[in-house]
C-alpha cells in the first residue's frame, strides 16, 4: 500500500512539473479593460504588436472585441477567433452594422452625420446598380436603363430619387449566358466583393475597402492609389464579358488614369480624388441612385465658378458645422469659426478650401497636405458660357498632354 | 549529534516526498480556483496623503483616469473619461478636449461641443482620519 502511495505521489509530482513546464511556455495573459465596455479581454496577449487603428478608435477605449467580436476571455487562438465578425475585417458589409453601427457610432441619425452605414449600403459603390442595369439593358434583359437590381437588395423609404428599392441581382440565375459571365467576371469592383488577385487590386471589403490603406489602420486621408484598386485598373470587354486588366506600367500620376482617350487638367491628376469629390459622392447620400452620374456632381466650376459667377462660399458660424468634424478627423487645416470656405451646389462643405483676402482660393490636400492656390474663372480670359462648364468643355483649353 | 538510522531517514524522505506532492497539488488546485479571468474593474483608489496635493494644484491621475483639483472649497475630482464613447479627455486652458471625436467640455466638465451630450462625471473624494485621500469612481 505504502509503495502505491509513493508511486502515485511521484507520478503526481511529474505531472505537476509537466504542467508547470507547459504553462511556462504559454504567453502570460495581458488583460485590457476598455473604458467603453468595462469588460476584460485578453486579445493583447497575442496582438500587442498591432498599431493603434486610428486616433478615433484607441484600443484603451474600444478594446478589440467591440469591433472584431471574438471570445474576449479565451487564450486559445482558435477559440478566441471562433466568433470574430468578418474574419480580419469587421467592416465587411455583411457584418458592419454589428461591428461599426450603433447610434453613437456609424449608424446614427442623419442630422448628426452618423448615418455612414445607411449611406454606404445604398450607395453606388455598394449596389453597383448602374453597371448591372447597363449590362442587362445591353443584353436585352431589361427594356430601359432604370435601376432594378443591386448586388444586394436594398430599400429606401424616404427616397429623393424615386427609387425605393433594388432587388438582389443573381447573375447565375439569369438565362442569358452573357449575364452569367458578367456575374462571374465583372462584379469585382463593388465594395462588397472580394477583389481580383494581384497587388494592383489589393484592398479589403466594406468600409476598409477605402479607409484602410495599411494593416490595421483606418484613415480619412485616402490617397488616389487606394481609389485605383478599383478605378483605373482596366476595362470591361463586352464582347467576351471579361475584365481586361491593363498591361501597361504607368510611371507617372497622369498615366495612372486608364481611360486612353480621356483628357485631364493638371488639377485632376495633381490633386487626390478626395480633394474634390465629396463624402456624399463617395459614400452615398442615403438615397438609392441609378448610376454613378446621378450621385457624382462635382465639376470644375464647383471651385472655379464661371465667367459670370463666382463659386459658392460660406462663412462658418456654427461650431457644430460638419466641416469642423471633417477637419477634426483629418487635421490638415486649422479650421476656425469665421473662416470662409467653398461649398458645392448641394451645400456640402469643401472644408479643405479657403477664400483668401485677395479673392483667390486655397486648397490643402487631404492626403498630401500640399497647399494649392487657384483663381476664379470670373475676370479671366475664359469665354465659356455658364452652361458649358462640364470638364469636357474645360479640357478644350486646359487639358494636359499625355 | 544524534545518529539517524537508515530506516528513519528513508521514512523521513518518503513522508517529505508525500507532503511536498500533496502541498503542490493543493497549491495548484487553489491557484486554479482563485484565478478570476473576469475581474470587476477597480472602483476605489487610495491616493495617499492629502498633503501630496497642495492647494491650487491640478493633478492628473492617469490610472483612473481623473483630474484631482485642490481648490479653495476642497478636493474636486473630475473623471477624464469622455461621456461619448469613453476616450480619455485632455485638460487644457479652456476645459477638456477629447482627441477621439472632438467633444469639448468647459472647466466644470459641462459639454460645450459634441458629440458628447453628458457632462464629465464628478467623482467622490473621501478624506480619512489620517488625512489620506480615497477616490471612488462609483
Amino acid at each position: 500500500m505504502r509503495k502505491l502511495i509513493v508511486i502515485s505521489s511521484g507520478i503526481l509530482l511529474l505531472a505537476l512539473a509537466f504542467v508547470w513546464w507547459m504553462n511556462s511556455r504559454q504567453p502570460q495573459p495581458v488583460e485590457l479593460i476598455p473604458t467603453l465596455t468595462n469588460q476584460p479581454e485578453y486579445c493583447l496577449t497575442c496582438h500587442a504588436d498591432l498599431p493603434e487603428i486610428s486616433a478615433s478608435h484607441p484600443v484603451a477605449t474600444f478594446g478589440c472585441v467591440s469591433c472584431h467580436g471574438g471570445e474576449r476571455l479565451a487564450l486559445n487562438a482558435d477559440l478566441a477567433h471562433s466568433t470574430m465578425r468578418g474574419g480580419k475585417n469587421p467592416s465587411d458589409l455583411t457584418v458592419v452594422e454589428t461591428s461599426c453601427g450603433g447610434g453613437n457610432c456609424h449608424s446614427g441619425n442623419e442630422a448628426e452625420n452618423r448615418d455612414h452605414i445607411q449611406r454606404v449600403m445604398t450607395s453606388i459603390q455598394s449596389t453597383y446598380a448602374g453597371a448591372i442595369s447597363s449590362i442587362r439593358y445591353t443584353f436585352g434583359a431589361q427594356k430601359d436603363l432604370a435601376a432594378h437590381f443591386g448586388v444586394n437588395a436594398v430599400t429606401d423609404e424616404h427616397t429623393q430619387t424615386g427609387i425605393t428599392s433594388l432587388n438582389a441581382f443573381d447573375a447565375a440565375a439569369d438565362a442569358n449566358p452573357m449575364m452569367q459571365k458578367f456575374g462571374e467576371n465583372c462584379l469585382t469592383c463593388h465594395i462588397n466583393a472580394v477583389p481580383r488577385e494581384g497587388e494592383a487590386f489589393a484592398r479589403q471589403t466594406g468600409c476598409a475597402a477605402c479607409h484602410s490603406t495599411e494593416k490595421h489602420k483606418l484613415t480619412t486621408a485616402i490617397p488616389y492609389s487606394q481609389c485605383n484598386a478599383c478605378h483605373n485598373r482596366g476595362n470591361y470587354d463586352l464582347r467576351t464579358m471579361t475584365f481586361v486588366e491593363r498591361t501597361d506600367h504607368p510611371t507617372s500620376r497622369l498615366q495612372s488614369y486608364y481611360q486612353p482617350i480621356a483628357q485631364f487638367t493638371r488639377c485632376e491628376y495633381t490633386l487626390e480624388c478626395i480633394d474634390c469629390h465629396t463624402r456624399s459622392e463617395g459614400m452615398g447620400n442615403g438615397d438609392i441612385h441609378a448610376n454613378k452620374k446621378d450621385i457624382q456632381y462635382i465639376q470644375c466650376k464647383t471651385c472655379h465658378g464661371t465667367p459670370t459667377e463666382l463659386p459658392l462660399t460660406k462663412t462658418l458660424t456654427d461650431p457644430n458645422d460638419v466641416a469642423f468634424t471633417l477637419a477634426f478627423l483629418n487635421p490638415v487645416v486649422n479650421l476656425k469659426l469665421g473662416d470662409t470656405i467653398l461649398v458645392t451646389e448641394k451645400g456640402e462643405s469643401l472644408w479643405n478650401t479657403r477664400v483668401l483676402s485677395d479673392g483667390t482660393y486655397a486648397m490643402t490636400g487631404k492626403a498630401t497636405k500640399q497647399y494649392f492656390t487657384f483663381r476664379p474663372v470670373m475676370g479671366s480670359k475664359c469665354t465659356q458660357t455658364g452652361e458649358d462648364q462640364s470638364s469636357a468643355y474645360c479640357h478644350t483649353c486646359h487639358a494636359v498632354e499625355r | 549529534m544524534t545518529d539517524v538510522s537508515r530506516r528513519d531517514f528513508l521514512k523521513l524522505a518518503r513522508d517529505g516526498f508525500l507532503y511536498l506532492s500533496g502541498a503542490l497539488m493543493l497549491g495548484g488546485v487553489m491557484r486554479f480556483l482563485d484565478f478570476d479571468p473576469n475581474p470587476a474593474p477597480q472602483t476605489i483608489f487610495e491616493l495617499g496623503p492629502a498633503a501630496n496635493y497642495p492647494l491650487g494644484t491640478k493633478t492628473p491621475l492617469t490610472e483612473i483616469p481623473a483630474l484631482l483639483i485642490h481648490a479653495d472649497q476642497g478636493f474636486i475630482a473630475t473623471s477624464l473619461t469622455c461621456t461619448h464613447l469613453g476616450c480619455t479627455v485632455k485638460n487644457n486652458a479652456d476645459g477638456f478636449a477629447c482627441a477621439c471625436h472632438g467633444s469639448h467640455f468647459d472647466v466644470n466638465g459641462k459639454v460645450t461641443h459634441g458629440p458628447a451630450v453628458q457632462p464629465l462625471k464628478k467623482l467622490s473624494i473621501e478624506i480619512t482620519k489620517d488625512d489620506d485621500l480615497i477616490l471612488y469612481t462609483e
